[in-house]
């Protein structure tokens, strides 16, 4: 589903190498955490994954495509099948929950009918049933990330990507926030999360990719967050 | 579906920059209203060119008795002999099409037709109006060749070629219709300039909802084009206003102008120059929609 082929990427006036050589393959369905220190590549890798951002070198495939190749036009098109989630929510403001929500598929072109009878399953399915017509400003932040999620799904991609979706958010809120993620990683969505919340990483057991310095340095399925090797 | 949510996206762009859509709208409507002036003057100059090229003659006066021109002094009116001969040397020139005589009486005629000075006009005898042939040219251009052979001939008091009198008046048109032209040139950039400050005003207004929407993967079209729908649509608006002062310009000042010059300036004219104006001032906006765009707004 995500292919990384010996990804070099070094940013305009920087010499160290923000992601060096990395090689990583994740499957279908799969759960990934993408764990490591501030600055070791963590939001790189995510960028490159939705082609923000062009490797210097080395090849990336995500859902069958060649990036390399995938033309401008074509960018959207990869991007309907990514969701993502962010530490800063991205609600707009000015938009109720199910507002928020159908934009992901009003920007898109999908029928009104559509909208209408996928917005609702997706806010049950986050949790926020009866809380659709509430603003973000009047939701706590685990029921801001949660309406996050439920738009980065509501298309029902292939990926979706977090990049620190728990970083605003206090532990006991965070669990549920996981089981969300783990709830949309079982309807088949393969989930690529960067964390540095050790206890979370720690109690869902799930594979783990460790980036130092741009470099990989552990890969290990159903691993922890630091110690144990 | 997808009209509609431009639409609104659209409304709620101009509403948030209302006082720079309304520069805009100015500054279009006096840009376009000058460029179609400019055209119209244009137009009218041509027709009016044309119009007067076939009518143009050089009037030959002949000398009186007690003429006060150096070329009659002390010599007399001219005699029958002498304008015969006049007549026939003219007629025989390649570039002249026809001459014709007129004299003192049909002079008169004609000046108290054309005089709007009553008073004058009651007053002028047959006895004060010059006689004259009126000489025809094939080819308007070449009158300063046949003026200077025949000012020498015995008996020709002055010559006058009408396209200078015309000159003039084109002259001031021309120099019209090219102040009209450099302060919509200047206009167009105003507002050129002005389109691209109210896009980009535009963008930063809504990145949250650019970002989100290049998040989802919406396409670059549907990103963009309620900015430059924006741009279009005070564009136009500034169009009808250009339009209304354009055809009130016909109305007040041409009409006037006709009056005195024969040509009218035909509404299909004016209908063109307002499509015209208004296809510029639109592909303006556009233009300064998206050159601003691919700055701003990242896809």
């Amino acid at each position: 589903m995500i292919h990384f082929d010996n990804v070099t990427k070094v940013y305009q006036n920087q010499n160290r190498p923000a992601l060096d050589h990395v090689s990583v393959d994740v499957d279908k369905g799969e759960f990934v955490f993408l764990v490591g220190p501030s600055g070791s590549g963590k939001s790189t890798f995510l960028r490159l994954v939705l082609k923000e951002e062009r490797p210097n070198s080395g090849a990336i495939h995500v859902a069958g495509k060649d990036l390399a190749r995938l033309t401008n036009f074509k960018v959207p098109h990869l991007r309907r099948r990514i969701g993502c989630v962010f530490q800063d929510f991205r609600l707009l403001p000015n938009k109720n929950v199910y507002e928020n929500v159908a934009f992901a598929l009003e920007v898109i072109g999908k029928p009104r009918r559509f909208i209408r009878k996928v917005v609702p399953e997706v806010i049950e399915l986050v949790g926020l049933e009866g809380k659709a017509h509430r603003m973000p400003d009047e939701l706590s932040g685990g029921e801001q990330q949660r309406v996050a999620m439920a738009r980065a799904f509501v298309n029902r991609p292939m990926i979706l990507l977090a990049d620190e979706p728990t970083g605003n958010i206090d532990p006991a809120t965070s669990i549920g926030i996981m089981k969300v993620l783990d709830r949309i990683n079982r309807t088949g969505t393969t989930v690529l999360m960067a964390t540095h919340d050790a206890a979370i990483v720690d109690s869902m057991r799930k594979r783990v990719v460790e980036l130092e310095d741009g470099k990989i340095v552990r890969d290990q399925s159903r691993g922890v967050y630091g110690q144990a090797y | 579906m997808r009209a509609n949510f431009i639409f609104s996206e659209v409304w709620i762009g101009l509403r948030r920059n209302l006082t720079m859509t309304i520069a805009v709208i100015v500054t279009v409507a006096v840009g376009m209203a000058l460029l179609g002036v400019g055209l119209m003057i244009n137009s009218q100059v041509t027709s009016m060119t044309g119009y007067w090229t076939d009518k143009v003659e050089l009037s030959v006066y002949l000398c009186k008795k007690d003429s006060a021109f150096e070329s009659c002094k002390d010599k007399g009116a001219i005699s029958q002999e002498q304008k015969n001969a006049l007549q026939a040397t003219i007629k025989e020139m390649p570039e002249v099409e026809s001459v014709e005589f007129e004299d003192a009486a049909k002079a008169l005629e004609n000046f108290k037709i054309s005089e709007n000075n009553r008073t004058l006009a009651a007053i002028v005898k047959v006895e004060d109006m010059p006689e004259s042939f009126r000489v025809k040219l094939r080819d308007p251009d070449k009158a300063s060749a046949i003026i200077e052979s025949i000012e020498g001939q015995a008996g020709v008091s002055n010559i006058i070629n009408e396209r200078d009198l015309l000159e003039n008046y084109f002259g001031f048109m021309n120099r019209l219709q090219y102040m009209a032209l450099g302060v919509a040139i200047l206009m167009v950039g105003a507002a050129t300039l002005l389109i691209g400050n109210t896009v980009r005003l535009s963008a930063y207004n809504r990145r949250r909802e650019t970002g989100i929407m290049r998040l989802v993967g919406a396409s670059n079209v549907y990103i963009q084009l309620p900015f430059v729908l924006e741009g279009v649509i005070a564009g136009l608006i500034g169009g009808v206003f250009a339009a209304v002062l354009l055809i009130t310009t016909k109305v007040l000042l041409f009409e006037g102008i006709q009056s005195y010059m024969a040509v009218p300036l035909g509404w299909d004219t004016v209908a063109g120059v307002i499509t015209l104006t208004m296809a510029v001032g639109v592909i303006i906006c556009i233009l300064a929609s998206f050159i601003t765009l691919r700055r701003y707004l990242r896809v």
